[in-house]
C-alpha cells in the first residue's frame, strides 16, 4: 500500500544527516535550519557543500544543461541485449508483514497500553505490541491523524525539499520508484513498478512502469515524467537544494515509451541504486510553465502549483495555514484504477501536520491529546511524561537509532594534528559520567562510525574509551605537550594556522587552550562543560562557545574551528560516510574536521565498487577500525529514538532511522475500527 | 552647592550631596534597598569564601597558597597544584600529597561550573544530576548536577559587574558627549545630537548576538562593552540639557570671566552641579544592563559558559519545567536585584529633586 509514501526519494544516495541541531523535538532550533534524520547530505538549506541552491540566481536557463553528453541507444538496440538480472521488486508492507509472522507479540496492545514504560523490559513489551500490524477489516480508514512537525514547510514540491517537514510531507504526497527495507535492503516498488532488471555489466537499469498509475488531477504518470523530472533536476538554473547530489551520478535517464525506462550509470557500482531515487513531478503541469519561472516558486501557475500540488502519492493537500498546520487528505484515484483497487488503501483519510516548535509546547498538545505523535527529547522521556496526564492519551516508547554523537577534532587546528593527543582526548573524557548522568544511563556508547549491529560494523567492536587521566597526560607528554613556562598551561611548539587554510604560518609555542563550539541547547552545553572540566584537570584550557546553527554550520563547512560537538545520522548505504571522511569532502562534502587518509580515501573507492557483499562488508569493516584508530572523532553515544504514540494509534516499527524513514514505515500505522 | 537654602545663619548648611544623602536615609524603602545592593556587593567580592571547592587559604608543604583566587581569574591558581597532579581536586590531595598541610575551606563546598562528585570531601556522596531538589547539601538544588547556590552566589559577580561595567562605560561616554554638545551648541551640537539619535537606532540585543557569533571567545566583557557602547545615549542627551541650561548661569559667567578654559568650566564648575539629574538615570541603567544580560543568558547567548549566570540558570531550567527550582532561585534573585536598584534610583531622584525638599530642611 502506501509503502511508497515518504520513502520516495528521501534516500538520495549521499543521505547522511547531520544532527548538530537535528531535528523535531531533538531540537529547539527550527528544522528549517537543520537537517534531519531524512535528510540528505545537502540538506542545510544555508550551507550544502554542493552550493546548487542559491548561487544558481545568475545562471541563464537551459533546460537539462547538467546531463551528461550521452547519446542513448535505440530500444531495439535495448531489447536485443538479452543478459538481463531480474531484481526484486517487492511490496515492503508483504516484507513487514512476513518479517511480523515471526515475531510473536508478547503481549496484545490492549495489555501494554494498561502499563508504563518504565524499564526496558516494559520497553520490549511496548514495542512488540504496538508494532503489530493491521488485521483485515480492523483498520479505521476514516481516521485522522494529528502528526506533529517542529517546523513549517517552504514548498510542497519534493525537487525543493529541504527540511524535515519538508521531506514528512512530501513524502505522503508522492511516489518512488525504489525503496528500501529497515535493514537498508533496496528494492523495486511493486506499486510503481512491475520489472527492474539490471544489464550484465551493471552500467543499465531497465525498469517497467506500472500502466495504472495516475497524477492526482487524473493524467497517466508515465516514464517521460521520470525523465522531465530527472531532466529538471539537472538543470543549474533551477535552484534545488538538496535532491540534486547523487542524481548528478548517472549518466542518463530515457524513456522508451510510457512504461520503459532506462537508467544508465557511468560505472557498475554498488551504489547505483542510491542515484535513482529522485522524485517525480508532473510533466504535463511543469512542461510548458518552467522556462518563464526556473525558480519553481514565483509565477502564477508554479505558486498555484504549489498551493495544489498535483501529486503522484497516496495523499493530496487538503489544506495549509502558514505557520500552523498542513492537512493532507487520501485521494481514491491512488489505490482505485477503473474501479478497481490495484494498490494498498493508505490507513488514514487524512493527516494533519502540527506545527509547533517548542517541544514543551507540543507535550503539553500531546497530553491534551491535540497530538497523537511526537519525537521527546531525553528529558522529556525521563522526567515529564510518566504521569497520568500523560498516559492518560499516550504510550512511548524507544529504540535505538544509529545517530552518533562526538567531538570532532579539525586536523588543521594546531592543537589535533597528532593522532596522541586526540587519543589524549578520548582518554581524558569521563565517558561514563556522560553515559549515566547526562544520557540517562539509556543511551549506547558510540565505537565508531558503525553501530554495532549494522552488518559494516567490524565483527569485534573496538572496546570504547574510558577516562584514564593518567594515560591522556602520558600521550600528551609524548606529543610534546608539557607545562614547560610553569603557569598550570600545557604547552608545545605547534605549527601555526591561524586562518585554518592548512598552510602553517611558522611554528612557536603556544599554550594547549582551544575553544570547542556547539549549538545552542543546554544539555549540549553542559556535556562541553564536562570536557572543559575535565581538561582542565590535565591542564588544558577549552572554551565552550554555544553557537546559532547556521552559523555553526557556515563555521564547519569554513573548516574555522578547533573542536566541535555534534552528532550524524546513518545514511541508508555505508558510501555515505564517504563524504564525511575522504579527501575530497573537505572542499566538497562535510569533511569539517579536514580528516585526510590515502587508506580511507582508497577503501571508500574500493567499497563504491565491490559488489560482493561480503568483500564489501570487508572493506567498511577496515573503514571502521582505521578511522577508530585514528580519532579524527571523539565518539560518544548513539542517541536513541524516544516516541510519544497516542494510544489510538497501531503497527508502528522502529528501523535504524527511527520510525518512519524506511519501507513501510508510517504506512503500517493504523487507528483499529474498534476505537470508534 | 549653591542652591541650598539656609534658615539657620548660625548654623553651616549642609552641602547639596549631604543634603541628599540625608533626605535619602529618611527613605525606608531605598535604604532597604541600598543595604540589599551593599550585601550583593559583599556577596560578589566573597563568592569564592563562600562556595567553592578550593581552599580560601591552605598551608601546603611549608607555603601559603589561595587556591579560592582562580574563581576570579583562573591564572591566578598556583601552578604547583597542576604540577603535583591535584587536577583541580582539593579535599583528599592536600592531605595525600603533605600530611602536614592545613587549609581553611569555603562555607559551601560547591562548585558552581561542575557538578560535585561521590566522595570527593570525606564520603559525601555527590549531587544529584537529574531531579536534584532542594536538600541539605545542595540547599537550592542542582542544575545538571551542579549546585544552583554555588551557581547563583557566583552569579552575583557577573551580575553586579555587568550592571556597574557597563553603565559605567555608558556613563563615561554620555557625560562627555553630552557636555560637549551641550557647552559648545552650535553644529557641534546639530552634529553630535544626530549622532545620538543614530546610535539609539541600533538594537543592542541584536548588536550582541551579531557579535557573539563574530568573536572567537566572547567573554562576558565583550558583553559589557556593548551594552556600555549602546547605552549612553539617554545620559547623553540629560547631561546635555543640563549644560545648555547651565552654561547660561552667573557663575560660569565669573568663571569664564577670571579666564577658566571651556574643558575647566565644563567638568569643575557645570558638571558637579549637573550630576544629580544624571546619578538617576545611571542607577536605572544599572538595572537595565543586570535585565539584558539575564536575558540575553536566558536566550543562551549571555555569559559564555561555564559563567555561572543567573540567566543560564534560568535557560537551563526552562527546558525542564517540573525543576522548578532553577527557575524560582534564580528569578527571584533578578527580580529582587532590579527592585533595588530601582528603588535606590527613584530615593535618589527624590532626594536630589530640590522641588520635591521638604521646605523644614
Amino acid at each position: 500500500m502506501t509503502n511508497s509514501l515518504r520513502i520516495s526519494f528521501l534516500f538520495l544516495s549521499l543521505t547522511i544527516l547531520i544532527v548538530t541541531t537535528g531535528c523535531s523535538s531533538d531540537d529547539t532550533v527550527s528544522p528549517d535550519n537543520g537537517t534531519s534524520t531524512t535528510a540528505n547530505t545537502n540538506n542545510t538549506d544555508a550551507a550544502g557543500p554542493v552550493t546548487e541552491g542559491a548561487a544558481t540566481e545568475s545562471v541563464e536557463y537551459k533546460f537539462g544543461d547538467l546531463v551528461p553528453e550521452f547519446t542513448p541507444p535505440t530500444l531495439e538496440e535495448i531489447e536485443a541485449i538479452e543478459a538481463w538480472t531480474d531484481k526484486p521488486v517487492v511490496d515492503v508492507y508483504q516484507l513487514m508483514e512476513q518479517r511480523k509472522e515471526n515475531e510473536v507479540a508478547m503481549m496484545t496492545a490492549a495489555e501494554v497500553l494498561a502499563i508504563r514504560n518504565n524499564t526496558p523490559e516494559d520497553n520490549d513489551k511496548i514495542v512488540s505490541a504496538m508494532g503489530t500490524l493491521a488485521v483485515d477489516g480492523d483498520v479505521d480508514y476514516s481516521a485522522e491523524w494529528n502528526r506533529h512537525t517542529a517546523g513549517d514547510i517552504k514548498s510542497t514540491n519534493p525537487l525543493m525539499s529541504s527540511s524535515t517537514a519538508e521531506f514528512d510531507v512530501s513524502g505522503l504526497l508522492n511516489m518512488s520508484l525504489f525503496t528500501f527495507d529497515w535493514n537498508f535492503t533496496p528494492y523495486g516498488n511493486s506499486a510503481a513498478i512491475t520489472s527492474w532488471k539490471t544489464s550484465s555489466d551493471g552500467l543499465m537499469d531497465l525498469i517497467t512502469v506500472r500502466d495504472d498509475l495516475t497524477w492526482s488531477d487524473g493524467t497517466p504518470l508515465t516514464a517521460f515524467d521520470v525523465e522531465f523530472s530527472y531532466k529538471v533536476i539537472l538543470t543549474s538554473a533551477i535552484p534545488i537544494p538538496a535532491v540534486r547530489s547523487g542524481t548528478d551520478q548517472l549518466k542518463g535517464v530515457k524513456a522508451y515509451n510510457e512504461n520503459t525506462l532506462v537508467i544508465f550509470h557511468n560505472e557498475p557500482l554498488a551504489t547505483n541504486i542510491w542515484n535513482m531515487l529522485f522524485p517525480i513531478i508532473p510533466k504535463h503541469k511543469y512542461e510548458s510553465t518552467i522556462a518563464d519561472d526556473p525558480t519553481l516558486a514565483t509565477s502564477p501557475e508554479h505558486v498555484e502549483l504549489d498551493e495544489n500540488p498535483v501529486t503522484a502519492g497516496a495523499y493530496t493537500i487538503e489544506k495549509r495555514v502558514r505557520g500552523q498546520e498542513i492537512i493532507v487528505k487520501r485521494r481514491d484515484s491512488y489505490f482505485m484504477h477503473n474501479g478497481e483497487q490495484v494498490r494498498r488503501k493508505p490507513h488514514f483519510e487524512t493527516v494533519r501536520f502540527k506545527i509547533i516548535e517548542n517541544p514543551n509546547t507540543a507535550l503539553l498538545a500531546m497530553k491534551k491529546g491535540d497530538l497523537e505523535e511526537m519525537m521527546l527529547t531525553p528529558e522529556q522521556w525521563q522526567s515529564q511524561t510518566n504521569d497520568d496526564d500523560f498516559y492518560k492519551f499516550n504510550t512511548k516508547s524507544y529504540a535505538l537509532e544509529w545517530v552518533y554523537y562526538y567531538f570532532g577534532w579539525n586536523f588543521r587546528s594546531p592543537y589535533f594534528k597528532d593522532k596522541r593527543v586526540r587519543q589524549a582526548m578520548s582518554y581524558a573524557f569521563n565517558h561514563q559520567e556522560l553515559l549515566e548522568k547526562h544520557r540517562f544511563g539509556m543511551d549506547e556508547a558510540s565505537t565508531g562510525i558503525f553501530h554495532r549491529t549494522s552488518p559494516w560494523a567490524p565483527p569485534e567492536a573496538p572496546a570504547a574509551y574510558q577516562q584514564d587521566l593518567d594515560k591522556a597526560e602520558d600521550l600528551l607528554a609524548d606529543a610534546g605537550w608539557e607545562d614547560t613556562d610553569g603557569d598550570g598551561i600545557l604547552d608545545n611548539f605547534v605549527d601555526l594556522d591561524v586562518d585554518f587554510d592548512g598552510i602553517s604560518e611558522g611554528r612557536q609555542r603556544m599554550p594547549f587552550e582551544f575553544t570547542i563550539l556547539t549549538s545552542n541547547r543546554p544539555d549540549r552545553i553542559a556535556i562541553c562543560e564536562l570536557l572543559q572540566e575535565n581538561l582542565d584537570q590535565i591542564g588544558i584550557r577549552c572554551n565552550v562557545k554555544p553557537v546559532e546553527f547556521t552559523a555553526l554550520q557556515d563555521t564547519m563547512l569554513e573548516h574555522k574551528f578547533h573542536a566541535v560537538f555534534a552528532g550524524w545520522g546513518t545514511g541508508a548505504d555505508p558510501d555515505t560516510s564517504e563524504n564525511l571522511w575522504t579527501t575530497k569532502a573537505i572542499d566538497n562534502g562535510r569533511n569539517y574536521g579536514c580528516y585526510s587518509n590515502p587508506e580511507i580515501d582508497k577503501l571508500f573507492e574500493q567499497g563504491k565498487r565491490e559488489l560482493d557483499i561480503e568483500k564489501r562488508r570487508k572493506v567498511y569493516q577496515q573503514i571502521h577500525l582505521t578511522l577508530w584508530e585514528d580519532q579524527p572523532y571523539t565518539w560518544l553515544y548513539f542517541r536513541n529514538a524516544y516516541y510519544a504514540f497516542n494510544k489510538e494509534l497501531r503497527g508502528y516499527n522502529y528501523s535504524p532511522r527511527g520510525p518512519y524513514n524506511y519501507g513501510p514505515g508510517e504506512s503500517t500505522i493504523f487507528k483499529p475500527a474498534a476505537m470508534q | 552647592m549653591n542652591q541650598t537654602n539656609t534658615t539657620n545663619e548660625s548654623k553651616k548648611s549642609p552641602g547639596f550631596w549631604r543634603h541628599a544623602w540625608l533626605r535619602f536615609r529618611r527613605k525606608k524603602l531605598s535604604m532597604c534597598a541600598l543595604i540589599v545592593v551593599l550585601c550583593l556587593s559583599l556577596i560578589a567580592v566573597c563568592s569564592p569564601m563562600i562556595a567553592g571547592t578550593k581552599p580560601i587559604v591552605c598551608k601546603y608543604k611549608g607555603n601559603l597558597y589561595f587556591p579560592c583566587m582562580a574563581y576570579f581569574n583562573p591564572d591566578w591558581e598556583n601552578p604547583i597544584f597542576q604540577k603535583d597532579r591535584f587536577r583541580k581536586r582539593y579535599p583528599k590531595n592536600l592531605k595525600e600529597k603533605d600530611p602536614e598541610s592545613w587549609a581553611i575551606w569555603p562555607l559551601i563546598f560547591q562548585d558552581p561550573y561542575r557538578p560535585v562528585r561521590d566522595n570527593e570531601w570525606g564520603d559525601r556522596p555527590g549531587n544529584p544530576f537529574n531531579g536534584g531538589k532542594p536538600s541539605s547539601l545542595n540547599l537550592f538544588g542542582t542544575s545538571k548536577g551542579k549546585d544552583v547556590l554555588a551557581m547563583m552566589v557566583h552569579g552575583t559577580r557577573i551580575a553586579l559587574l555587568v550592571g556597574f561595567v557597563s553603565t559605567g562605560i555608558a556613563a563615561a561616554i554620555g557625560i562627555v558627549v553630552g557636555a560637549i554638545a551641550g557647552y559648545f551648541g552650535g553644529w557641534i551640537d546639530i552634529i553630535i545630537s544626530r549622532i545620538i539619535e543614530l546610535v539609539m537606532c541600533i538594537p543592542s540585543i541584536v548588536l550582541i548576538l551579531a557579535l557573539i557569533a563574530v568573536i572567537e571567545k566572547p567573554t562576558i566583557w565583550h558583553m559589557m562593552a556593548i551594552l556600555g557602547f549602546t547605552s549612553w545615549t539617554g545620559m547623553a542627551r540629560l547631561t546635555r540639557a543640563e549644560f545648555l541650561k547651565l552654561k547660561e548661569s552667573e557663575f560660569v559667567a565669573a568663571a569664564r570671566s577670571i579666564g577658566a578654559g571651556p574643558f575647566r568650566i565644563m567638568f569643575r564648575h557645570i558638571l558637579p552641579n549637573s550630576l544629580a539629574p544624571v546619578m538617576v538615570p545611571i542607577v536605572f541603567g544599572i538595572a537595565a544592563a543586570i535585565k539584558v544580560e539575564a536575558g540575553l543568558s536566558l536566550l543562551g547567548f549571555g555569559a559564555p559558559p561555564p559563567n555561572p549566570s543567573w540567566g543560564t540558570i534560568l535557560n537551563a531550567g526552562m527546558t525542564n519545567y517540573t525543576e522548578w527550582w532553577q527557575i524560582v532561585f534564580p528569578g527571584i534573585a533578578i527580580f529582587i536585584t532590579i527592585l533595588a536598584y530601582n528603588l535606590i534610583g527613584e530615593g535618589l531622584q527624590e532626594a536630589t529633586d530640590p522641588r520635591l525638599a521638604d521646605p523644614k530642611d
